[in-house]
């Protein structure tokens, strides 16, 4: 089978490439459509450096054949700041130190953006459960934690002032 | 091997139709994607079941059909599967919840699969399409020897059990995102105190999903007291063949079998 034509809508813009037979989402996010926030790390789905939300939920995209998920809504980390402005988990990673590399925090914000979308007000066990699946290896996970929580409580006042 | 061909059927006969040329089924691809990005998968061509339809949870009648394409998140968030939740959470994260499937969860190797060691445990039945047609198979048959070339297991059909018979219990290295040591779920009723019907399954302690037939044996007729679970955890290591791996030695999973078999019950 061919190389094909592949059309996602990422980050609410529909975007078509050419695929080779098996390549990954993320390869294509990155090498097709050059969104390089979503990283490879170990390629077997243990890291979560390479999580993206499919139609809103978290996935591994090192583990999606593109051609399955073909017609899909995206979202990546480029997607995030609406209009180049950080959102308030990405604001609360930078006030609470919770970036050290920078490897894992593409994807720790994605399942971030995911578990506060679902639960606004997530505790301290439900952010822990959610960012299981993402490894820090600089060990940083106690101020990507309090980041999350300090996120949701921005959210929350925003949605309030409103 | 490199990867020549996806297929994207759309119907579970479209599926079986693809699958006639070779190739792997790929259910979410948390355990076929590892390999194919590493280059080790012996095909070169994939089958996906993403799109086959396969992806329903219903219940009817106290029974459940859970399409084999179903996510380990689609089965949580049904709420007559709402027993199912804690074991859920024991398997992998969110995330991979997200992607991983019922059906791929009979076909991964131990001390992965912690979902069938569940369905062993609840007689599910599987039902299988194939080049002849349907047919329906214990999944513990499925789980001893698979499927035919060519066929593919389409959903799993599970009676509900009774509340207050469903037991789970999973021991492992961390709280969260972590494989088996010993893993344990079990369907067992009593009756003035004294149990009357048992299956206990396990995971973790074996190449694949396994009964404790020994320990059921044991049971029947018994009250789930410390003593006896422990009797029975210890009669159930005539029924295991452990493995060593990175998170446990065969020896230790072996010893540590009785205590987490009564934890399952008596936690």
């Amino acid at each position: 089978m061919p190389s094909q034509i592949v059309s996602l809508i990422v980050n609410g813009e529909q975007r078509e490439f050419i695929a080779a037979p098996g390549a990954t989402l993320l390869a294509s996010l990155r090498e097709s459509l050059g969104l390089t926030a979503a990283k490879r790390g170990c390629a077997q789905g243990a890291c979560g450096t390479c999580t993206v939300l499919v139609d809103g939920r978290p996935e591994a995209s090192c583990l999606v054949a593109v051609e399955t998920v073909a017609g899909r809504s995206i979202r990546t980390l480029e997607g995030v700041a609406a209009g180049g402005e950080l959102d308030e988990v990405q604001s609360a990673f930078v006030d609470c130190f919770a970036t050290q590399c920078g490897f894992c925090t593409a994807g720790m914000i994605m399942v971030a953006e995911a578990l506060l979308d679902a639960n606004p007000e997530p505790s301290e066990e439900d952010v822990i459960e959610a960012i299981s699946g993402n490894v820090c290896r600089c060990t940083g996970y106690r101020p990507i934690v309090i980041a999350v929580l300090e996120a949701a409580r921005r959210r929350r006042e925003q949605v309030v002032s409103r | 091997m490199v990867i020549c061909a996806v297929h994207v059927p759309e119907s579970a006969d479209a599926a079986v139709d693809c699958l006639a040329g070779g190739g792997w089924i790929m259910g979410g691809g948390t355990v076929v994607m590892p390999l194919v990005n590493s280059g080790a998968a012996p095909v070169t061509e994939l089958v996906s079941l993403r799109r086959a339809g396969l992806d329903g949870v219903q219940v009817r009648d106290g029974v459940a059909t859970i399409g084999a394409a179903a996510t380990f998140t689609a089965v949580g968030e049904q709420p007559e599967l709402a027993f199912l939740r804690p074991a859920l959470r024991t398997i992998a994260s969110p995330t991979i919840r997200n992607q991983a499937t019922v059906g791929g969860n009979l076909f991964v190797a131990q001390p992965y699969g912690d979902l069938a060691v569940c369905l062993l445990a609840l007689d599910a039945t599987c039902e299988i399409a194939g080049p002849d047609g349907r047919r329906a198979a214990p999944v513990a048959d499925v789980l001893a020897s698979g499927v035919a070339a060519g066929e593919v297991v389409v959903a799993v059909r599970v009676v509900l059990p009774q509340p207050g018979t469903w037991y789970y219990h999973k021991a492992m290295r961390r709280r969260l995102n972590s494989a088996a040591i010993v893993t344990v779920a079990s369907v067992t009723s009593a009756d003035g105190g004294m149990v009357d019907s048992t299956r206990i399954a396990l995971g973790g302690v074996a190449s694949r999903p396994v009964r404790a037939v020994s320990a059921e044996r044991l049971l029947r007729g018994r009250p789930l007291t410390h003593e006896v679970l422990t009797e029975a955890g210890e009669a159930a290591r005539g029924d295991i063949d452990p493995f060593d791996d990175a998170y446990a030695s065969a020896w230790y999973r072996a010893r540590v079998l009785p205590v987490h078999l009564r934890r399952a019950f008596l936690p």
